[in-house]
């Protein structure tokens, strides 16, 4: 018992009585969900429209737990005379997550954004078979799907923004009807910019200080673009902005059945 | 007979029992547990003969601190579980256990002559013995009660001075590793 | 309250009482231990069992002791084994039993009371003993020295710091220690209760002197090779030793029953009491690491004995002073 035991024994007792009196840590998490940071690594979403097939992902999924099959088809010209066109149609996708180690390779790597996180994660299965995620069931996730969070202030436009703002293939000059109709209308909850990170997107965006003229001007605009939209992209682009849509919703883009993205920028690429 | 004749007659019986068996059985910790049960019961027929002080003391330091004290060393040997024949007694010894005991039992006894001349006490009479017990042993028997600490304190230097000791060495070198060892411990 | 009840029924009815005592005030120490720790580790501790706040996790935990398998180890020494939960249990029963919440309130009335308890609980230790050497089993042999040892150091400070409040009394009775308490005592057996409290958490093996547990190096002692409802006694024995050392130190220091208002709540005060001293039983086993077998014994022989022979001497020079 030297000098230094008795202050040392009143401290801890001081330490346990004051954490006594403070809130406790515990997460209660089935009776209360708990509170995931964005970003959560949850659970592998897939949107089947916007796959190619192209086996990116499968070939740099370090698990080698992705299961693709796919056949081509043709296409017959969309004008007379023209070239028939072939197009990789998806037979099968599947994750076996039990094998996943949720590394995220496959999202980064898939170039037309077909990989999505989601945080939901409560899908434990009884056996263990049932892990292996068909791709209904991977399409499924994209309801879950968090809407990316804001930009920062003073960044670029988003690339499809961008992408949605030049005048069509073969529709130069028609001005006032230029993508960006259906894309600010049709709900796209595109990025926000200005808000916080964990500002929720909004459909119209609200003061964007070089397009905010754009946005006002083409509510009349969205209305009337919007139905034209196939169902299925609406459902989908509910929760989640696809840069694809803009181009496909627009009547321009409707021929091209291969619904190739618009050209993914830099700063894009990073942030999913 | 009455009731409190019934009981001492069972609480005696228990504690000669057990205290046999403390004695004869093979099981070294058996012997000490025997012993524990025997002391137990002792105090119960302090308690029945209306000594209850004397009867809670006996279970304070018999029971509480003396056979622990004994299951302790027991433990610190090597004492096995069943019987073992290297550390049976020899029968000289047994023998030699069996006079002792016989000789205290007979000085014991020797209390019990007033008996036959129907001498008898009153168990019902004052109920405030504590005072009485402390008087007997602090004004009565006081000097056999200092002496038996007196006794006690030897025992304990004694056992202080055995723990402590260096014993000489014929080998001075390891004489010397023993000093050093010593003051490096102090 | 004057109750005249024919005389077997009254020892039955008092058997029964304490019986109940003895089943649930432990209970209660537990769950005030399971929620008071887990609060002070910025933890919510047992919620579900029993709906509200896991207020029945214990009842739970002991239905789980009795359906496991009673194993006793091949080469135990097999009575010694299955008798020892119980020597450690009933002594607790028999001190809970004449402990008096108040002068009315008592299991049993006996007039050298205080040097009972202290007998029984010393007896209580037996029970390790038996455990740790009949188990076969090294660290139940380790685990039941370090307790003999532990048991041997700490019973003379609290017998001597027990003394002394018999001696500020003037008698062995707990209900005449508990009368004759007045305030004052807070101050004047400060000492004797600092090293009862001491010594009676050591005689618990309670954290910071739960060496002969000590779950990290042996195990859990003498307890090992214990399952079942035998371990269950086991736990329930040390329960049952915080509630009687907590009322013992109620009744001793804190004046038991004394307090505000009518004197026939003076049972509640005397559980209030105990049961604060319980919670501080906990925040100690919280806050403070275990202590080491050298550290415990100097403890023992350079502090607490000192400390209680000098509370002897100032009780000695009040009593001579100030006669009452
Ligand atoms: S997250 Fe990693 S391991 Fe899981 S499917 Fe994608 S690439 Fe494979
Ligand atoms: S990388 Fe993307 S587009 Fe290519 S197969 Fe995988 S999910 Fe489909």
């Amino acid at each position: 018992m030297g000098d230094g035991i008795l202050p040392g024994l009143v401290k801890g007792l001081g330490t346990t009585a004051r954490s006594l009196t403070r809130r406790t840590h515990t997460a209660e998490y089935p009776d209360v969900a708990p509170a995931l940071p964005p970003r959560s690594r949850g659970v592998i979403a897939l949107t089947e429209e916007n796959c190619t097939s192209c086996m990116l992902c499968a070939r740099e999924c370090p698990d080698w737990c992705i299961y693709i099959d796919s056949h081509k088809e043709e296409l017959p010209p969309t004008t007379p005379g023209g070239r028939a066109r072939q197009r990789n149609v998806l037979d099968r996708f599947a994750i076996d997550f039990s094998l996943c180690m949720y590394c995220g390779i496959c999202i980064e790597a898939c170039p037309f954004d077909a990989l999505h996180w989601s945080p939901e994660f409560e899908y434990a299965e009884t056996d263990i078979r049932d892990l292996l995620h068909e791709k209904d069931r991977l399409g499924a996730w994209m309801a879950t799907v968090p809407p990316p969070p804001a930009l920062d202030p003073g960044s670029v436009d988003p690339a499809e923004v961008t992408a949605a703002a030049k005048p069509p293939r073969g529709a130069a000059g028609a001005g006032p009807r230029a993508g960006s109709a259906p894309r600010a209308g049709a709900g796209a909850p595109g990025r926000t910019r200005g808000d916080g990170p964990a500002a929720r997107p909004t459909r119209v965006r609200p003061e964007s200080p070089a397009g905010s003229d754009r946005a006002a001007g083409s509510l009349q605009g969205a209305s009337a673009a919007a139905p034209e939209r196939p169902a299925a992209d609406r459902a989908v682009d509910a929760t989640k902005p696809m840069p694809a849509l803009g181009d496909t919703g627009s009547p321009a883009a409707e021929g091209d059945s291969t619904q190739v993205l618009p050209e993914v920028t830099p700063d894009e690429e990073g942030r999913e | 007979m009455t009731t409190r004749d019934i009981v001492f007659v069972a609480v005696g019986v228990v504690t000669a029992l057990s205290a046999l068996l403390s004695v004869t059985t093979k099981h070294v910790v058996h012997a000490a547990l025997w012993l524990l049960v025997s002391l137990g019961s002792l105090a119960g027929a302090y308690l029945v003969l209306g000594q209850e002080l004397v009867g809670l003391v006996q279970l304070l330091v018999y029971v509480g601190a003396i056979v622990v004290l004994v299951l302790f060393a027991l433990m610190l040997t090597r004492a096995p579980i069943g019987p073992h024949a290297e550390i049976d007694t020899p029968w000289w010894q047994r023998a030699a256990g069996a006079v002792l005991g016989a000789a205290t039992t007979a000085l014991l006894a020797s209390l019990l002559l007033p008996l036959l001349s129907g001498a008898t006490v009153d168990l019902d009479a004052p109920a405030a013995t504590t005072p009485r017990i402390a008087q007997a042993v602090f004004g009565t028997w006081v000097w056999p009660f200092e002496l038996l600490s007196v006794l006690l304190l030897v025992a304990l230097v004694g056992a202080f001075a055995v723990s402590r000791l260096v014993l000489h060495r014929e080998d001075p070198a390891a004489d010397g590793a023993v000093r050093r060892a010593e003051g490096v411990r102090r | 309250m004057n109750l005249v009840l024919a005389p077997w029924l009254e020892v039955v009815l008092r058997a029964l009482a304490v019986l109940v005592a003895f089943l649930v005030l432990p209970l209660l120490v537990g769950q005030t231990e399971h929620k008071v720790m887990a609060h002070m580790q910025g933890r919510l501790g047992p919620m579900y069992a029993g709906g509200f706040h896991g207020w029945a996790q214990l009842v739970a935990d002991g239905v789980k002791f009795v359906q496991k398998e009673d194993i006793t180890p091949a080469r135990a020494d097999r009575q010694v084994f299955r008798l020892a939960p119980f020597v450690a249990l009933i002594p607790y029963l028999v001190a809970l039993a004449v402990i008096p919440l108040s002068p009315k309130v008592v299991g049993a009335t006996v007039d050298a009371s205080v040097v009972l308890v202290l007998a029984v609980i010393g007896v209580g230790i037996i029970g390790t003993l038996m455990a740790g050497w009949a188990s076969a089993n090294k660290y139940s042999l380790l685990g039941a020295m370090r307790a003999a040892a532990q048991l041997v150091s700490y019973e003379l400070p609290m017998v001597l710091a027990v003394a002394s409040v018999a001696l500020a009394a003037g008698t062995l009775s707990l209900v005449g220690i508990g009368n004759a308490w007045n305030p004052w005592w807070l101050l004047w057996q400060l000492p004797g209760a600092v090293v009862f409290l001491v010594s009676a958490l050591a005689e618990l093996q309670r954290p910071p002197f739960d060496m002969p547990l000590a779950d990290s190096e042996i195990v859990f002692g003498a307890f090992t090779e214990y399952t079942g409802l035998r371990f269950a006694f086991f736990l329930l024995a040390e329960y049952a030793g915080i509630v009687v050392m907590s009322l013992l130190f109620a009744v001793l220091f804190l004046g038991g029953w004394h307090g505000p208002f009518e004197p026939w709540v003076g049972w509640v005060w005397t559980l209030l009491k105990g049961f604060l001293v319980a919670v501080v039983v906990i925040w100690l086993r919280v806050s403070w690491p275990r202590m080491r077998e050298d550290q415990l014994q100097r403890l023992a022989w350079v502090w607490l004995v000192p400390m209680a022979l000098f509370q002897l001497a100032i009780t000695a020079v009040g009593v001579v002073v100030f006669p009452r």
